[in-house]
């Protein structure tokens, strides 16, 4: 790893460069929240955003993401991949995407997430402000931060500069980075260290403790209580950087003959979703709401831990600012069962 | 975690297969006979899936009804149930569908081989295990005693009624079958699925057990198998899930921690019976 120093006067600088050479996509305002959209000018570069509505994976899997074309017997696969880079990601999401990398690669390869993925430099930054349902400084410690190519940490009039990768490397012309002391790296290691412990939101136990106890509430009324008011309307799942479920549907162009397939963003919390065709009709094998709210609860802490070595679960606050029952929060679900 | 993915191949994109034989057996199910189109041999294990697709429509999973001892082409049975089903349904010999897959895993052949086997189906619960059915009977002589237990609905529900023929006569069988309401012409047993153990006094408890049928069905039989001291390992259920992709990514059929496109369509008991969700 190399590191070097950027003062603020020469971001924008590095910035506009970026913008010459690729999209850059980055967290800009929108109303009184943050979204990832691509940059146009530095001026709307928001380092200091707390959390973005959706999480970046949407530039790896769009929302509708076209997977084949169809005409008359013939099919091609949909694969156009853009250079761009992906500035500005916080620690948790870049967490998060390491996850969402290892998933479309196990067992099988995903070429549609993986060709968007590689064609993509990433540039994480430090959280400077927190979103007020954050708690990723006490959930999923046992994963690195990684797969980024460069990071940013502000310091003294400045940014600390942490060069990871092959993809980093070849954006160090476009700016000017110079030297750094020992104590502007010392510094930039404190202030993320503060981040994580200044989080509003906080878990009290490890992950592995987490994951055994929770299991043992399987039976439990706890998710019935819980989720009596959930709309079963899926934002949890939608703004969630680990959740990664899909729906596959074909799209005529004219005729049944042309067209596309696609694949979509889908929710577990919805009734739809674990609908089962078998003999004479269908059959929902989580019919109830609270069976459903407790399978995305326990996805979070359990079912895939084994699989990404930690809990599929960063800490963003993402889904229990968005729900409006207020009931997706799971550090209140995780404590309220850990105290039992 | 291991990996063992391959980086070329598009896991979303299919292969074409043309239907050689479209017979519809009952109102309700076609029967196809399939072989791809790249003239490639089909190369599957009893009990595994395939995505079967039309372009326009979608996909969906089917078990596959033939044993990879018929070489040359594959079988499919298509119920009527939805949009995709009925697209396919309405194809004709010479027409073509695609084809991913095989997909997930099978029965686990060698641990039947050399020992007593029950199947027990009910209803289409019969397609899938006819893989395994059929492998039996083509290499009858790597298994012990065999029993095959049958339930439909009605006599016109009745599925592969070659088959039955065939089985009902057949001393490498001992066929049993049952129907839950008769019609005028049937002369066989009456009742649901369970009652044929009546006329099974013992089961060696080292028989294995396939069960494949509606989700009702799998608490009795396995009630029943009790009785008969049958290791719930010795167990292997086949289980219908709404697969969406097929290779473990949609999350659509996922219970637990376990994927059923991945790790099974076939399970073995007890590695599932306390999954809630499974069964
Ligand atoms: S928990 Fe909240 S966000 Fe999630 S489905 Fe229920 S109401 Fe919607
Ligand atoms: S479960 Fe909630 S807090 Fe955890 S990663 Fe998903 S959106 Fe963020
Ligand atoms: S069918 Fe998509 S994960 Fe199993």
């Amino acid at each position: 790893m190399k590191t070097f120093f950027l003062s603020d006067g020469d971001l924008d600088e590095f910035v506009t460069n970026l913008i010459a050479k690729s999209p850059v996509f980055a967290p800009v305002a929108k109303k009184t929240r943050f979204v990832f959209n691509q940059l146009e000018s530095v001026e709307d570069l928001r380092l200091d955003y707390d959390t973005t509505i959706l999480p970046p994976k949407k530039l790896f899997v769009p929302t509708k993401q076209d997977l084949v074309t169809f005409e008359h017997g013939k099919y091609e696969e949909c694969l156009a991949p853009g250079k761009k880079i992906l500035f500005g990601v916080h620690p948790y999401d870049i967490k998060a995407i390491s996850m969402m990398d290892w998933i479309h690669e196990e067992s099988n390869f995903d070429i549609y997430y993986h060709s968007n993925r590689k064609a993509t430099t990433i540039i994480g930054s430090n959280v400077q402000n927190h979103y007020k349902k954050a708690f990723f400084g006490s959930v999923c410690k046992e994963l690195k931060v990684m797969g980024h190519d460069m990071f940013l940490t502000k310091i003294a009039d400045g940014y600390l500069v942490e060069v990871l990768t092959k993809k980093g490397d070849d954006l160090l012309p476009d700016g000017n980075f110079t030297d750094v002391s020992k104590e502007q790296i010392k510094n930039a290691a404190d202030v993320n260290t503060k981040a994580d412990e200044n989080c509003p939101s906080k878990l009290k136990n490890t992950s592995l403790e987490i994951k055994h106890k929770i299991r043992m509430y399987y039976d439990s009324d706890v998710w019935k209580k819980k989720s009596e008011n959930c709309f079963s309307c899926g934002s949890c799942n939608i703004v969630c950087p680990t959740c990664y479920c899909f729906d596959i549907q074909d799209e005529w162009a004219l005729e049944p003959t042309s067209g596309k397939r696609y694949r979509r963003w889908d929710a577990c919390l919805t009734c739809e979703f674990s609908e089962v065709s078998v003999q004479g009709g269908s059959e929902n094998f989580r019919e109830e709401r609270a069976e459903r709210f407790r399978h995305r609860i326990m996805r979070k802490t359990s079912f895939l831990n084994d699989k990404l070595g930690g809990p599929a679960c960063v800490g963003c606050g993402r889904c229990s600012g968005t729900c409006t029952a207020d009931i997706a929060d799971p550090v209140s679900i995780i404590n309220e069962i850990m105290e039992k | 975690m291991s990996c063992s993915s391959n980086h070329d191949k598009n896991i979303f994109l299919p292969k074409n297969a043309i239907i050689r034989k479209a017979s519809q057996m009952t109102a309700f199910e076609t029967h196809f006979t399939l072989k791809m189109e790249d003239e490639s041999e089909f190369i599957y294990e009893p009990g595994q899936i395939v995505e079967a697709g039309l372009f326009g429509y979608g996909e969906i999973p089917l078990g596959l009804s033939s044993s990879p001892t018929q070489q040359g082409s594959f079988e499919l049975v298509v119920r009527e149930v939805g949009k995709v089903s009925k697209a396919l349904c309405a194809l004709k010999a010479g027409d073509t569908m695609t084809i991913r897959g095989p997909l997930g895993k099978g029965f686990p052949v060698s641990e039947f081989v050399g020992q007593d086997v029950l199947i027990v189906a009910g209803g289409i619960g019969l397609c899938p295990t006819r893989s395994m059915i059929r492998y039996i009977m083509d290499r009858r002589d790597e298994f012990k005693d065999f029993k095959l237990l049958f339930g439909a609905r009605s006599p016109d529900e009745l599925l592969f009624e070659d088959d039955l023929a065939y089985w009902r006569c057949s001393s490498d069988v001992n066929y049993l079958e049952t129907v839950d309401k008769p019609n005028d012409r049937w002369k066989g047993n009456i009742g649901v699925i369970t009652t044929l153990f009546e006329g099974i006094d013992h089961l060696d408890p080292a028989t294995r057990v396939i069960i494949c049928g509606p989700p009702i069905m799998y608490k009795f039989v396995i009630a029943q198998l009790a009785k008969y001291n049958i290791s719930e390992h010795h167990i292997f259920v086949d289980l219908e899930r709404r697969m969406k992709c097929g290779v473990g990514k949609c999350g659509h059929c996922q219970i637990n921690d376990k994927y059923v496109c991945m790790d099974g369509p076939v399970f073995r008991y007890s590695d599932i019976k306390d999954l809630e969700e499974a069964i």
